[in-house]
């Protein structure tokens, strides 16, 4: 990001290598996209952080910002798990592997993985906003990551079944010891062997130790409201509480005004940020 | 080093810097003036009403620019030609205003390719202003009618002759084969600049100012003085400080452009789940006050108006941005 011969406007070339429906009513889609520049490979790589996002491009239907759902060492692609809402994530779900698409970045701050280094991690997402956070448990699942951090529990909800995400390999996250998974859904269904009910009640229930962790929230607006005064009841202090906002955003630099929230821009500043950064914020979220 | 000129020599020196240069000048269009490439000194107006309708942040963050065009999956983006450009006759609030810009599109991590092109090609020529209008509030809000902020030059109108403080190297280079400014003439210039200051008078307090608009964030305060808004945006259209933008793609045309956009117009803020941080005129009339009255100032400590009265003047239900943050001040919830 620090060529100044770059014209940071310029999405870059990229291909789909895959496209897939991430959710049994069609409402998600994965793609993973990969560049047709090495030397933009090589840049985005290099900054690449989990927590950023990208700005998508499809001429014609313009840029929309999305999270990145994988990690660096998952291979030479970026992941977005898009939900279909207006015209540009329509045009997105028609797109299929060997589509052409445009993307810049990756923006944004990130996760500050660097400051938890030892600690005990607890991420806790719900619906598609899982998608950052499926990037960071990748992130710290590889061995060279996994002995920076202490215990790492993840609590996931979906409002049924058919909207849980990257299914097969959280299937085998139950599997494995160098991570406590809880998956919930908001109603009972046959075959579910996890938890039911809504995921701020599933923090309560798992009660995960405030001493020496971090919690990591992304979700709906209604899910992290909730999640946030059950965590602080578990003695989890505004310092130790992260999450990840969303805005309408357009230029992804800090310039274009659209996500200011006080002295802040999301774009810029964020989408990361402290409950007490944001505490600390005027309430116009 | 000061110049002067007499002022029947202006064309001859504006016709000079219009060989090396793109001049722009005040001219009339319609019942207002606006900056335009200056093809005849004739068109040139100086006299006229004291500010342009259009801020001249236009010549830097034009209010449409085409970023990128495309067809099927190719694009080229825009580049900019090498063009010398010469801003005359720019006000000392405007020429502020640009440097407060300047925070915003040439930073460290991200510069914008288009602002930074276009600022290193531009010298800033400003006229100060003897007689500021009713509307004018510069001096409130740290800036003045001959403050030198931004400038390469800034020239003060006498009788006769026009009066050249050079500012800048880049300035000295434009005025090195004038004569300099006589003792009397200095004199007379210093008299003028102060006199103008007679003017203004102070609109409002500002220090504590941000505190207080932080404190009145959930008030009804904003619900009362957004009342009469028609959310029509021109308060920021033509605000110099203002610099938000939409990027769009026109598809007839096959351009990515980006626009001039408002923080007054509700779907400025619209997520595409239906949620609106902003969804009344109250949030937003609210945005605006607080992006120049506290959040600039948390940002980079300045103040993020100039005080031009650009916002007042123009208002089509007669908003007055200077009564807003007075009231603010004395606002106590009932």
């Amino acid at each position: 990001m620090h060529n100044h011969n770059h014209n940071p406007y310029e999405p870059m070339p990229m291909h789909i290598a895959r496209a897939y429906y991430e959710s049994n009513d069609h409402s998600l889609k994965t793609l993973e996209l990969v560049f047709d520049r090495a030397a933009d490979r090589e840049q985005f790589f290099s900054s690449y952080n989990p927590g950023q996002f990208c700005q998508l491009s499809i001429f014609g239907k313009g840029e929309a910002p999305f999270g990145i759902a994988s990690a660096a060492w998952e291979g030479d692609f970026v992941r977005f798990t898009i939900q279909k809402m207006g015209t540009f994530t329509q045009a997105v779900h028609r797109m299929k592997a060997g589509d052409c698409i445009g993307m810049r970045g990756p923006l944004g701050n990130g996760f500050p993985i660097d400051l938890w280094h030892g600690k005990n991690l607890v991420i806790i997402g719900g619906g598609c906003a899982f998608s950052t956070l499926y990037a960071l448990t990748k992130h710290i699942q590889h061995p060279q990551n996994r002995p920076d951090f202490n215990e790492l529990i993840v609590i996931y909800g979906a409002r049924n079944s058919g909207l849980c995400m990257y299914k097969n390999d959280i299937l085998s996250w139950h599997e494995r010891t160098d991570l406590e998974i809880h998956q919930a859904i908001d109603i009972p269904e046959d075959d579910w062997l996890h938890h039911v009910g809504y995921v701020p009640d599933v923090v309560r229930e798992v009660a995960p130790s405030a001493e020496n962790a971090v919690a990591v929230v992304c979700g709906p607006p209604i899910m992290t409201k909730f999640t946030l005064p059950a965590l602080t009841d578990l003695n989890f202090p505004p310092e130790a509480i992260f999450t990840s906002l969303e805005k309408r955003m357009k230029c992804g630099l800090g310039k274009c005004g659209r996500c200011n929230i006080g002295s802040k821009y999301i774009c810029k500043d964020g989408p990361v940020f402290s409950l007490a950064e944001l505490e600390s914020l005027p309430a116009d979220i | 080093m000061n110049y002067q000129i007499e002022k029947k020599d202006l064309p001859a020196l504006l016709q000079q810097w219009m060989q090396i240069a793109q001049v722009f000048a005040p001219v009339k269009v319609e019942n207002f003036t606006q900056f335009k490439i200056l093809s005849n000194t004739n068109e040139l107006v100086l006299n006229g009403p004291l500010n342009t309708r259009y801020p001249p942040k236009s010549l830097f963050l034009p209010q449409s620019e085409v970023l990128l065009k495309y067809q099927d999956r190719d694009f080229t983006t825009t580049t900019l030609d090498k063009q010398q450009r010469i801003i005359f006759g720019i006000r000392p609030c405007d020429a502020h205003a640009v440097t407060l810009l300047d925070t915003v599109f040439d930073d460290q991590d991200n510069p914008d390719p288009y602002w930074k092109t276009r600022r290193e090609q531009t010298t800033l020529v400003g006229l100060g202003c003897n007689e500021p209008r009713e509307t004018c509030f510069c001096t409130t809000v740290g800036s003045g009618p001959f403050d030198k902020l931004g400038l390469d030059i800034l020239i003060t109108s006498l009788d006769d002759v026009y009066t050249l403080e050079v500012i800048t190297e880049k300035g000295a280079q434009l005025v090195a084969d004038l004569p300099s400014l006589k003792d009397d003439n200095q004199q007379q210039m210093l008299e003028v600049q102060d006199r103008a200051l007679d003017y203004l008078h102070p609109a409002f307090e500002c220090e504590g100012i941000k505190e207080k608009l932080y404190n009145i964030f959930e008030s009804e305060y904003w619900q009362q003085v957004s009342q009469s808004c028609l959310g029509c945006g021109v308060c920021t259209f033509l605000c110099p400080t203002c610099f938000c933008f939409d990027i769009v793609d026109e598809t007839q045309r096959g351009e990515r452009v980006r626009n001039w956009d408002t923080c007054m117009f509700r779907i400025y803020s619209q997520e595409a789940s239906g949620h609106n941080p902003r969804p009344t005129r109250s949030e937003r009339t609210r945005q605006r006050i607080m992006h120049k009255y506290a959040y600039w100032l948390d940002q980079i400590e300045q103040i993020g108006c100039t005080g031009c009265g650009r916002c007042i003047h123009y208002c089509p239900v007669g908003i007055d941005i200077r009564e807003m943050i007075g009231n603010a001040r004395v606002w106590r919830e009932a």
